[in-house]
């Protein structure tokens, strides 16, 4: 119970800061009211060098299989948290900070900063908390945690009706897939007759996958691929991104994706990367639910993402084809726990580094907003005409956003390219060749989209007709917001020369422990041993 | 006190395997139907009561795998479903309310805007 208290230490600092930006949003002072983001940035902070110090001690500190995992999914959750965070600035209540900012009395009931900021950190305790997870429970808890605030962040992200559709969209299909995975893990309790991971890898290690078990392992993978924006739950990704605002589509590019990994490496971690004819596969309906689930995920990606005209579509199904490439890694386990041969180590680096690149990219069609026809709040850029010309226009915004394109396409040096590698190689250790040949054939492929957006933003002249780019405005968080890009943008550049190091952490983080057969007695307080049952009978 | 409480429930005894059985074809066809209905169905609150009875139909199996594997984590389990089932009923119902004011239908169909 200490050590698991331990354990969430980060998860409570951030709690507390919730709690403290809960209120100081509804306060009338306009000074302590803008101090919700410094507070949750500052809360942000502390969690992560909780984290850090807790990552340090040397020791196992999770109770599954992946006992090394929470320590590194915490601190990456920290720093592309505070990117996500610093991202969210003027998105809410600028229509009414402005009124009030006339002379307009300010009113609890009007404002939604408060409730929008505890909603960001409410899901990213709730994606800590997945780290953590030692059983099915907690890890159900903390899923719903990180999905049901970002329903309402979506909704609530723009008043336009598009964002209120892209809520509407989210919120049912991700109640589908919550109800799938539920099923899942209910079959995996029926199967295993544990709820604890590490016990379920005991049991499953002596006894094998019998049926139950198996569907629940499929049911369980089919509900989070709704978290993953995996096919066949991809539908509702594209509407959802190019519906909700730009930092807001950020947040669930990298939040509900992150959360949906980290569930799925500690189911696979239960069942063992220990089957198969080698000995270090997954079991075989498992392997080839994955691998044609990676497989056509990436594929799906990367062909309707060449048919879009929406920047926002592009990066929505580009997000899909990623996650079928991390898909891979998954797949590949833990192999021989070295950098190069382990799918977990690759999947862990290249969240980290999604995370930064795509909060880039996002960041620069944030700041990128002009007049609305309709004299609304602001339209974001829509789709490569909007783009044009960037270079000329805003140079910054125009290199910020070759650079983190040109790492999501996996351009080499960069960061992107780093992160491909060993999903590459750990796929060739773990004998998937012709999955390999698809991830490699998906990434020439996309070269084709993101190119052309680095085309559109650097070699295409301005669009002719004047106004276009008269009409940009500049909000108040403009500068923030280019900030965010700018840190994203040498976090692609830092991480791509400290790669070494942060390959050290990922593998560190990765190390896997083989389950064994079940070591006596299993969890006494939870499961009473029928045997000793009508023995104490008599006593009372 | 927990061994004590058990035997004084006559809880011991475990399910049979086709009284289990039993039990997992109810909350399956609940599952079922939960799912047909939210693929078919196209009223916001109809389709949310679908998916609540998919959670409704995990918790029933939860119930009868704990009676079976004679412990408390299934039983366990159903309480924290049930919570986040209500949680996720209250934010189901504040967005239906929401919409309803927006477009004055409740029919999924009235928020096809985005396509492609």
């Amino acid at each position: 119970m200490a050590a698991k208290i331990a354990l969430i230490w980060p998860e409570i600092a951030l709690f507390i800061t919730t709690c403290l930006v809960m209120l100081l949003g509804l306060s009338p002072n306009k000074q302590w009211r803008s101090l919700c983001l410094p507070a949750s940035m500052v809360g942000l902070t502390v969690a992560g060098v909780l984290a850090a110090m807790g990552m340090g001690v040397g020791g196992p500190v999770g109770d599954t299989p992946l006992p090394y995992l929470p320590g590194f999914i915490k601190v990456t959750v920290a720093g592309v948290g505070l990117l996500l965070l610093l991202l969210q600035a003027g998105l809410i209540d600028r229509r009414e900070e402005a009124l009030i900012a006339s002379g307009r009395a300010f009113s609890a009931l009007r404002t939604n900063r408060a409730e929008y900021f505890a909603l960001v950190l409410f899901s990213l305790t709730g994606l800590m908390l997945c780290a953590s997870a030692g059983d099915l429970i907690w890890l159900f808890l903390a899923l719903e945690l990180t999905s049901l605030p970002t329903y309402v962040m979506v909704a609530m992200s723009s008043s336009r009706n598009r964002a209120q559709e892209a809520g509407v969209k989210y919120f049912y299909l991700g109640a589908l897939g919550a109800a799938t995975f539920l099923y899942g893990f209910v079959m995996l309790y029926g199967g295993t007759g544990t709820l604890q991971l590490a016990t379920m890898a005991e049991v499953i290690a002596a006894e094998g996958v019998n049926t139950i078990t198996m569907a629940g392992l499929l049911l369980s993978v089919l509900g989070l691929a709704f978290k993953i924006a995996a096919v066949p739950m991809h539908f509702y990704t594209a509407d959802v991104y190019q519906g909700a605002a730009a930092p807001v589509s950020a947040f669930l590019a990298f939040v509900p994706k992150t959360a949906g990994f980290v569930a799925l490496l500690l189911i696979c971690s239960a069942v063992g990367w220990t089957h198969g004819e080698s000995g270090n596969a997954l079991p075989e309906a498992l392997r080839i639910m994955l691998w044609v689930m990676a497989a056509v995920t990436m594929t799906v990606g990367n062909v309707l993402a060449i048919l879009q005209n929406s920047i926002k579509r592009v990066l929505a199904y580009s997000s899909i084809a990623h996650s079928g490439y991390m898909l891979v890694g998954l797949l590949a386990g833990p192999g021989d726990g070295t950098f190069g041969g382990s799918g977990v180590s690759a999947v862990l680096f290249y969240l980290a580094a999604y995370g930064v690149m795509n909060t880039g990219a996002f960041a620069v069609i944030a700041c990128l907003e002009r007049k609305a026809a309709d004299r609304g709040e602001p339209m974001e850029v829509e789709d490569f005409d909007d783009l044009r010309g960037l270079w000329k226009r805003e140079p910054a915004l125009g290199v910020l956003l070759a650079i983190v394109t040109l790492s999501l396409l996996g351009f080499p040096p960069l960061l992107g390219f780093m992160a491909k590698l060993p999903l590459f190689t750990s796929g060739i250790s773990a004998g998937e060749i012709a999955l390999v040949v698809v991830l490699g054939l998906n990434s020439a492929i996309a070269a084709y989209y993101y190119l052309r957006i680095v085309k559109a933003a650097m070699i295409d002249d301005p669009r002719g007709e004047p106004g276009a780019a008269d009409s940009a405005v500049h909000h108040p968080a403009y500068n923030l917001r280019l900030v965010t890009g700018l840190c994203s943008a040498l976090g692609v550049v830092a991480l791509a020369i400290l790669a070494g190091q942060l390959a050290e952490r990922v593998t560190e983080a990765s190390g896997y422990i083989a389950p064994v057969g079940p070591s006596q007695p299993v969890g006494s307080a939870t499961v009473l041993e029928t045997e000793t049952l009508p023995v104490q009978l008599p006593m009372t | 006190m927990l061994d004590l409480f058990l035997a004084q429930s006559a809880f011991p005894q475990a399910m049979g395997q086709g009284v289990l059985a039993h039990y997992l074809f109810v909350s399956a066809a609940m599952f079922t139907l939960g799912l047909v209905g939210f693929l078919t169905r196209r009223n916001l609150i109809i389709m949310f009561l679908c998916t609540e009875m998919m959670f409704q139909a995990a918790g029933i199996a939860l119930v009868a795998f704990s009676r079976y594997h004679l412990n408390y984590d299934g039983q366990t389990f159903v309480i924290f479903v049930l919570t986040v089932a209500a949680a996720e009923a209250a934010l189901a119902l504040a967005l239906v309310v929401f919409l309803f004011r927006k477009r004055d239908s409740l029919s999924a169909e009235a928020w096809l805007e985005m396509k492609g």
